[in-house]
């Protein structure tokens, strides 16, 4: 984390650096050894009979091994389409949040105007009313513009900002130093190029979360697709994973199976999108 | 940043609009064929009705199967189905009917049909079933129609339903040579026989085989041992619940409940209170030797090898009784094809569908039941024998039991579960008065 | 149409900044402009909606049936009335002062082993913040399985130490704790937020303090966590906001049992809404909520003024 290369005393330095690094590592493997235990849990019972699922005390390595419920879960749900459908959405939404939320928090973080505060608190206002009541009328509206049954409503929203977006990249915007935004207004950069050329390529580890987020939030949501969606057609992987579940009953070796395989892409998007943080380092490095 | 980057900086706006555009196409499409739907009434080509499902996954197989049947049979009517899962379903329902875009079929469960008839969610039916495309009620097995019954008028027809019933391995019963429970038992044979099946096989201080998983604080299964017990949890007036809920009866099922779980401890723990199921598993793994719930993980249950499987009613004390959880199919009072719609219920809930029903479940119609074999079948024949044992559950006195009465009841239950010094009589009156001054509340028209 | 006004607002402001003459009056111009998709966006998606629940919250409503006007009924009811409605405040609220810590300190602490420089950490990351992407129902059914009373690792873990386990979930001293127990497995999501901010110190910074003789811990408080104050502060809010919007878990795993010591203030509404048909006084639960969340984040801002470090920035 620290730039200890440059420190004097060499030998010392280097013994306590080695020891520092598999401290790191060893505390870096306990952890994620806890946080892999749930799914690991997962996995165990994704391949287990059904009636083996609840056995106690529970057995970690199932016996036998169904490897056929991976097979039996994806073809049960039309999951290829399904992803297809998400995947589509999910997309549409990262670039709206991307392109909203910049020009927004860009403006609370570095315009002064009147008003702007308390604009500001409204933003996180409305994060705050719980969304059982506001679906309805909210149902109500989209039906009225004859958006229901199309990905309308679950994409054009984004392209309006998101109050949880607009607060994240504001709190990125504000830190970044001045000087770097005041020279490049003297070379005569207007405010469009000052955004998209110094405050977007310093707030890449930000506007890789920002799509981190908005990729895992949009492509497990249950609740909007659930309300929007009515053709079976349209259902994203949510819904689908849905379908192993009813009333009196559920089917719990697919839905393992099921949530882990969907959850892959998202793992996969999360896996190269923070080689953005490594590269936001570099360039704040440079420039800060 | 020289004159000919400039243009770049309008590269974002004009790239965000062609996505929109793309967006719009894409969504285009799909809307067509609702507006289709829309315009193509009756003279206009195929109508297109919209069956909403609170089933899903494997559960859509039969709906899907009665579909298409329906369709090779009535080409000019598309039917649309739109499953959402589970506990959302009510959610999403309520939503699409404030905006008057619901279903035009739509399925419901017992305990919300006073709620929906009342709002006039619902056609009533009556005048179809006598009409010219007319349905002969008597077709359907005993206590099946009554549910979808509401001031006198029939606003739902049967889709599925299940009473209760003791599931028994017999591996277990086998195995320490105890006498499977027969039709007809009562509680005091099921305390002797849950006693005698609970074992600590290892001698390690903890008991390993139950004799009865038990469906923890799940308070409408719990009507069954109110009936059973000879009390009832509302006055039929729906009014009070004042000398019901807290009558010597009611107390007497709730402190038999608490003596299975705390005094003859034949019952385990449950791991949580989540739902109905209790989250326990015993039976499943072959270390409960009975358990009582519905049908519904039947078909896993015959899967199972820790399962030899056996079925039989529920045991009487006071009461024979048992009670039926059930769901039905209506047509939505906003409907724009009310014929069409009735075509398809006819078809569905009637002879043809129960047809497709009975691979999945049992079906409502005595006829199929009784082709099929089913009645003779030892362990159908369980479930469908339950059906001349029924009483009325509490909901159908009063559209406020689960605002009202459910949560006291829930409370009950759950100290019970919990703590064996808990005093049935004092919490079954502290109950009746938190529901009677909900029900007040909720009554403030 | 609107789309098209939102996405073409850069070009708009170049043209308006082109006529305009006075600094200040241009910056005004400009912010407006800027922020205007969200106020496009307020307007027509978030303002009516909330409008909307408020004159819900003045009415008995069942969602089906024309809702009548009861005046300030709603909420008589909920402050005189309703044992609930102070039982699932006082759940929320004593889940919030377990929870906003955790998720402060403990994905602080996760950032930071994040942000390691060890062979690997890439993968490191990823199974840190894979709990987070599976938090949904068959996340929380795992835990209720780790949670289980007599055979679930949790219980067995504190069995090696001779602890004897409680019964989590099926008790109501313990359920909530169950519960926050859970969450800390969702703690990659904040932690990635702190590794943002972390990412975004400039090295300079740290070679400055280095050069200066500054230890690790000396550099971590003078320099990492005041450059962090403003990502902590984000952290800070959203984890208020969040506890008081806690649903799912809940929802699954306890159904706000035992003895509704798990029931939270979103879940109380949402049974109003939906399963009770209760859609007017879930509305004045929800304006209710608002408000307190909305107090308790302007206490929170007005406070930020003090401890907030801006690099840059207009504050």
């Amino acid at each position: 984390m620290t730039r200890a290369t440059q420190l004097p005393d060499e030998p010392n330095w280097k013994r306590r650096a080695r020891l520092q690094h598999w401290l790191a590592t060893a505390i870096l493997v306990i952890v994620a050894a806890i946080f892999l235990l749930p799914l690991i849990w997962m996995l165990s019972s994704s391949l287990k009979p059904e009636y083996q699922v609840f056995e106690m005390p529970p057995r970690l390595i199932p016996h036998p091994v169904r490897w056929q419920n991976y097979r039996e879960a994806l073809t049960y749900v039309p999951f290829g389409r399904y992803s297809f459908n998400t995947a589509f959405i999910t997309l549409m939404v990262i670039v709206g949040h991307v392109l909203s939320c910049t020009l927004v928090a860009y403006g609370f973080a570095r315009l002064r105007a009147p008003g702007r505060d308390t604009l500001f608190i409204l933003v996180l206002a409305t994060l705050m009313l719980p969304y059982p009541v506001t679906m309805a009328p909210l149902y109500v509206l989209f039906n009225r513009l004859g958006w229901v049954n199309t990905f309308l409503p679950l994409i054009v929203p984004a392209y309006f900002g998101s109050a949880f977006y607009i607060f994240l990249l504001r709190q990125f915007f504000l830190r970044i130093p001045n000087e770097l935004e005041d020279a490049a207004r003297i070379d005569g950069a207007n405010l469009a190029q000052i955004l998209y050329r110094i405050i977007l390529p310093l707030s890449m580890p930000a506007i890789a979360t920002v799509a981190i987020f908005t990729f895992q939030f949009t492509w497990n949501d249950f609740l909007t697709p659930l309300i929007y969606l009515h053709d079976q057609r349209l259902y994203t992987v949510a819904l689908g994973l849905n379908f192993f579940r009813s009333s009196f009953q559920v089917n719990w070796a697919y839905l393992m199976a099921a949530s882990l395989v969907t959850m892959l892409p998202v793992l996969v998007v999360f896996f190269l999108a923070q080689r953005l943080f490594i590269q936001g380092i570099s360039v704040s490095g440079i420039k800060g | 940043m020289k004159r000919g980057n400039r243009r770049r900086q309008y590269l974002l706006p004009v790239l965000a609009s062609a996505l929109l555009l793309v967006l719009a196409a894409c969504a285009a499409p799909v809307q067509e064929t609702g507006d289709v739907a829309a315009e193509g009434g009756p003279s206009g080509g195929q109508i297109v009705l919209r069956v909403g499902t609170g089933d899903s996954g494997e559960g859509l197989k039969p709906h899907q199967e009665i579909i298409r049947r329906f369709e090779a049979a009535n080409p000019d009517i598309k039917v649309q189905l739109e499953p959402v899962s589970g506990s959302d379903y009510y959610a999403r329902l309520l939503t699409q009917i404030v905006a008057d875009d619901a279903p035009d079929i739509m399925n419901i469960g017992d305990d919300a049909v006073p709620q929906f008839v009342a709002a006039e969610a619902f056609l009533p039916l009556d005048d179809f079933i006598a009409g010219d495309d007319s349905l002969d009620t008597s077709v359907y097995l005993p206590g099946l129609l009554e549910p979808g019954q509401w001031d006198g008028r029939q606003w739902f027809l049967p889709k599925d339903y299940s009473p209760l019933g003791v599931y028994y391995n017999k591996k277990i019963f086998d195995e320490y040579g105890v006498a499977y429970p027969e039709a007809g038992w009562t509680w005091d044979d099921l305390v002797a026989i849950a006693g005698e099946l609970t074992k600590d096989t290892d001698g390690d201080g903890t008991t390993d085989l139950w004799g009865i998983q038990l469906p923890g604080p799940w308070t409408t299964g719990f009507e069954y041992w109110v009936a059973a017990a000879g009390g009832s949890l509302i006055s039929e007036d729906g009014s009070t619940f004042i000398g019901y809920m807290d009558s010597p009866e009611t107390t007497a099922a709730v402190q038999f409940y608490q003596d299975l779980y705390q005094t003859y401890k034949v019952a385990p723990l449950p791991a949580d209170m989540s739902a109905f199921g209790g989250g326990n598993s015993e039976f499943d793994n072959g270390q409960a030797a009975m358990r009582i719930f519905g049908r519904w993980p039947q078909s896993g249950m015959l899967e199972n090898p820790n399962i030899d499987l056996g079925v039989v009613g529920t045991p009487a004390d006071a009461v024979d009784a048992n009670v039926l959880f059930w769901g039905g199919f209506g047509i939505y009072s906003g409907t724009e094809y009310p014929e069409a719609a009735w075509r398809f219920l006819k078809f569905y809930a009637g002879p043809e569908g129960a047809e497709v029903w009975q691979d999945w479940a049992l079906p409502a119609v005595a006829s199929v039941a009784e082709e099929a074999g089913l009645n003779d079948d030892p362990i159908e024949g369980a479930w469908l024998g339950e059906l001349d044992r029924l009483v009325p559950r509490a909901y159908v006195f009063t559209p406020y039991w689960g605002q009202a009465a459910d949560p006291a009841l829930r409370r009950v239950l759950e100290t019970v579960i919990l703590d064996p010094g808990a005093d049935a009589a004092e919490l079954t009156a502290a109950a009746a008065q938190e529901a009677q001054a909900a029900l007040e509340t909720a009554q403030e028209e | 149409m609107f789309e098209f006004s939102a996405s073409a607002l850069p070009a708009v402001y170049l043209f308006v900044m082109a006529a305009s003459h006075s600094i200040k009056r241009r910056e005004t111009v400009a912010f407006y402009l800027c922020i205007s998709p969200w106020i496009i966006g307020f307007l027509l998606f978030v303002l009516g909606p909330m409008l909307a629940s408020l004159w819900m919250s003045f009415h008995r409503w069942d969602l089906l049936r024309d809702p009548r006007f009861i005046g300030l009924a709603n909420y008589q009811r909920l402050f005189r009335e309703d044992p609930l409605f102070w039982q699932s405040l006082r759940v929320t609220l004593t889940y919030t002062l377990l929870y906003v810590p955790t998720e402060l300190i403990g994905g602080l602490v996760l950032a930071l082993l994040m942000n390691q420089r060890v062979r690997g950490i890439s993968i490191f990351r990823t199974i840190f913040y894979l709990p987070s992407v599976l938090a949904g129902v068959a996340f929380v059914v795992v835990w209720m399985w780790l949670l289980h009373p007599e055979a679930g690792l949790v219980n067995a873990f504190l069995g090696l130490f001779g602890i004897p386990g409680p019964r989590w979930l099926t008790d109501p001293h313990t359920a909530l704790y169950a519960l926050w127990l859970m969450s800390i497995w969702g703690l990659g999501r904040t932690a990635i937020i702190y590794l943002a901010g972390l990412k975004d110190i400039p090295l300079a910074l740290y070679e400055a303090a280095a050069i200066d003789g500054a230890g690790q811990g000396r550099s971590f408080l003078s320099i990492t966590l005041p450059m962090l104050t403003p990502t902590i502060f984000f952290n800070l809010v959203l984890s208020i906001i969040s506890t008081f919007q806690t649903f799912t878990s809940a929802f699954v795993a306890t159904n706000g049992g035992p003895l509704d010591s798990t029931l939270f203030y979103v879940l109380y509404i949402y049974r109003n809404a939906f399963q009770t048909f209760q859609m007017g006084y879930a509305s004045a639960l929800a304006w209710v909520l608002f408000v307190i969340i909305l107090l308790l984040t302007l206490l929170v801002v007005r406070s930020a003024r003090s401890w907030v470090y801006y690099g840059g920035g207009s504050e």
